[in-house]
């Protein structure tokens, strides 16, 4: 009785997703799926916990993050019943096809499912040098967040503060997606909300439209208003330029808006960092508008089941070495791009070394041998490519069952590769996120120059001697290493830099100019470990054997100064060297060419 | 020091005359500088007027012969032999100042405390 409910509401009352009131009615009928119908009442309990805690809260911190829980609440509940939708659809359509014709083969094959990963995502951002250098007046912060979609599953990134001194959003948590097809689409939207405005008041779009409907007309008006809505289109078809979010018109406190998305595949799957496009929406007038380079970098992995787990094992015959009749008995595992045969099956739990390792890859070609009538055997020859050769390894299951066990999972095997395509070439690693774990020293998310400007009323120091030591690396001795910890440590620095017996002037080694960032975050890995001054004379490669000293000025931001040597105070000779013209000059260019530079030159 | 942009800036100035070192190829005054219209002015730590984006020295060598001829650290160059260091890129100042064929420089600038000894000076009077 029930299937004919099915049919009849499926042939004359077919849910529109757009409809919400239809929508939600479809399901009372339709409680069949429990797993989902759990999930759901789950996000609905989360939401109202969500919408209570934002109409409470007063601090602007939890109100973003009460608004942004809402929003994937909300973008999970439309998500399960999509999904159920879609299932009770199929349901439908496989029992209206049942009864019209006899089950034909089921023949297709479903590729496996595999885990991806989406990490390190960072979105770059493009200030006008305007907004770089201005330090006046109020600062224009969003609040950001992803919210990435995967199928049935939605999760949302750590909610970010952006303002005019970021030049990246980054989000650093990692997301996995278990269950996922080889032809899923990871949707990545970027929301935004503007984190000045009072929230009530609504933005300035909103104005605008208000202006607009107020004279144009009413009707008119009206139209364009719910146009202009953000956020008003039909939210449920996923890949299909709609958003994820439903409208939320009457939760109160800040709102978030869709900034940017883009839709990632198996094809942009890449075991390295790759810079995908984005699609912007929103335009300057908005504000919770952010100056998108219009890119976003993240790393996409993909470890499909057929990599990681074993596919198919039992016991097989395999022929080594050049004799015809050596048949050695093998246990055998098919996982990834290799069959391994191990001597017993107990080798393989012992983590004992293959007897024999075959690779199955998309160039290798399988054959189940039609051997004479006389022999009972159930061959199977696997022939690979090795370095031009041809090699082929003859294997031989017990029965033609067990052999035709062995085909069907070769054939899965291959299928899979070719839907899975590049993710079968090597494993990816997917680390899996861990607990935070305390970082030694974190710059907070902002900007290095910011946090140096806390050396601004003290005497300098610079990271020359950082430089230096790197330098001193790059030639293989181990020499004066300055770690600066400002501003705690400021005099003490200041003078042991001074002091004769900092013996940095036997040094000779050239203090070359190189871009600060990468040494700083090396410093600061090592946590400023102080003051350490051992240092040893360079080898002779050194361009000039001078007596060096130990650079002193201090810059207020992460300036790699063009030159900038310094010059020993009890030394009475002042020579120093210069690095060659021609890296110096590539230096300082690329020293210059940062807008965040304070550059010092030594003259 | 304050200056409005446009507006010629007066001030009290020092004349600082210093000879270069020679050593070898390489010649040096003994200090370095900060500043310039294409630097971001809030960083630098010397001046009053976090707009000013005049050429300031950042650092005296011990001993070096800019020490040895007055100059100290935070004082703004407004001229080197002539040129004016007033409106001028950073490289542009660094340039004016490492000319190899000249072996004297001749500087005037100003600092906070001339300022304030001259105008103290001024009311005792």
């Amino acid at each position: 009785m029930r299937s004919i409910l099915h049919v009849s509401l499926s042939k004359t009352f077919r849910p529109n997703p757009g409809n919400k009131l239809e929508f939600s009615l479809c399901f009372l009928f339709f409680f069949q799926d429990s797993d989902i119908q759990k999930k759901i009442d789950y996000e609905i309990r989360m939401r109202e916990g969500a919408c209570k805690l934002l109409a409470a809260c007063s601090q602007r911190d939890q109100a973003l993050e009460a608004s942004k829980s809402l929003l994937t609440c909300n973008a999970r509940i439309m998500a399960y019943m999509s999904e159920l939708q879609r299932m009770k659809e199929a349901q439908v359509m496989q029992r209206v096809a049942r009864r019209s014709s006899d089950a034909g083969p089921m023949d297709d094959r479903s590729p496996c499912k595999g885990k991806v990963a989406i990490s390190d995502l960072r979105i770059p951002l493009m200030w006008k040098d305007t907004e770089y250098f201005k330090n006046k007046g109020e600062l224009h912060r969003c609040a950001v967040f992803c919210l990435l979609q995967l199928g049935g599953e939605i999760f949302d990134t750590d909610m970010v503060m952006v303002d005019r001194t970021l030049t990246d959003i980054c989000f650093d948590n990692t997301i996995v997606f278990n269950e996922a097809g080889p032809g899923f689409e990871l949707r990545v939207e970027l929301y935004s909300c503007c984190s000045e405005e009072d929230y009530s008041a609504g933005s300035t779009p909103r104005k605008l439209a208000s202006k607009l409907s107020s004279s144009l007309g009413r009707s008119a008006g009206k139209k364009m208003r719910a146009a202009l809505e953000p956020g008003a289109c039909s939210p449920t078809s996923n890949g299909g330029g709609a958003t994820i979010l439903l409208p939320v018109p009457s939760a109160p406190g800040p709102k978030y808006h869709l900034l940017a998305h883009t839709t990632l595949n198996v094809s942009h799957v890449q075991d390295s960092f790759r810079t995908h496009d984005l699609t912007i929406t929103g335009n300057e007038e908005c504000s919770y508008w952010l100056p998108l380079y219009g890119g976003v970098c993240c790393r996409l992995a993909a470890q499909p089941h057929c990599m990681t787990e074993q596919m198919m094992s039992g016991c097989l015959r395999v022929k080594l070495g050049g004799e015809p009749q050596g048949w050695t008995n093998v246990y055998g595992v098919l996982k990834g791009t290799n069959l391994f045969c191990y001597h017993q099956k107990e080798d393989k739990e012992a983590n004992v070394e293959p007897v024999l390792t075959i690779g199955i890859n998309k160039e290798t070609r399988i054959r189940a041998a039609e051997k004479d009538p006389h022999s009972k055997a159930q061959n199977i020859c696997i022939t690979n490519q090795y370095g031009g050769e041809e090699v082929t390894h003859t294997l031989a299951a017990d029965s033609r069952e067990e052999r035709q066990r062995w085909m069907e999972a070769f054939w899965q095997q291959f299928y899979d590769m070719s839907q899975w395509r590049q993710c079968c070439d090597n494993l990816m690693k997917i680390e899996l996120p861990s607990p935070r774990k305390p970082a030694i020293v974190t710059p907070k998310q902002g900007s290095l120059y910011h946090e140096m400007g806390e050396c601004v009323q003290t005497p300098f120091y610079t990271f020359t001697e950082a430089v230096a030591e790197f330098e001193a690396l790059d030639q293989g001795c181990p020499t004066l290493l300055l770690a600066i910890d400002c501003p705690a440590n400021v005099s003490p620095c200041f003078r042991q830099a001074w002091s004769p017996d900092a013996s940095s002037s036997s040094g000779r080694f050239r203090p070359r100019t190189l871009s600060l960032d990468a040494k700083l975050s090396t410093l600061r890995g090592r946590g400023y470990s102080g003051f350490r001054c051992n240092c040893q004379p360079p080898t002779a490669s050194s361009v000039s054997p001078r007596p060096a000293q130990t650079a002193l000025s201090c810059s207020s931001s992460t300036s790699s100064s063009s030159s900038s040597e310094g010059s020993n105070s009890q030394e009475s000779d002042l020579g120093f060297s210069r690095p060659s013209g021609a890296r110096r000059s590539l230096r300082n260019l690329r020293a210059k060419l940062d807008p965040r530079n304070w550059l010092q030159s030594q003259v | 020091m304050s200056f409005i942009p446009g507006q010629p800036v007066s001030t009290v100035v020092q004349r600082i005359e210093i000879h270069k070192l020679r050593d070898g190829d390489n010649v040096i005054l003994g200090f370095s500088i900060g500043g310039g219209i294409d630097q971001d002015p809030s960083q630098n730590p010397f001046s009053e007027d976090k707009t000013d984006k005049g050429i300031y020295v950042t650092r005296v060598s011990k001993g070096g012969p800019a020490e040895v001829a007055g100059l100290r650290m935070g004082d703004r160059i407004m001229q080197v032999n002539g040129w004016d260091m007033t409106m001028v890129t950073h490289d542009q100042a660094r340039k004016k100042l490492t000319k190899k064929n000249e072996d004297v420089v001749r500087l005037l600038v100003t600092r906070k405390t001339l300022e304030d000894a001259v105008r103290q000076s001024m009311m005792q009077h």
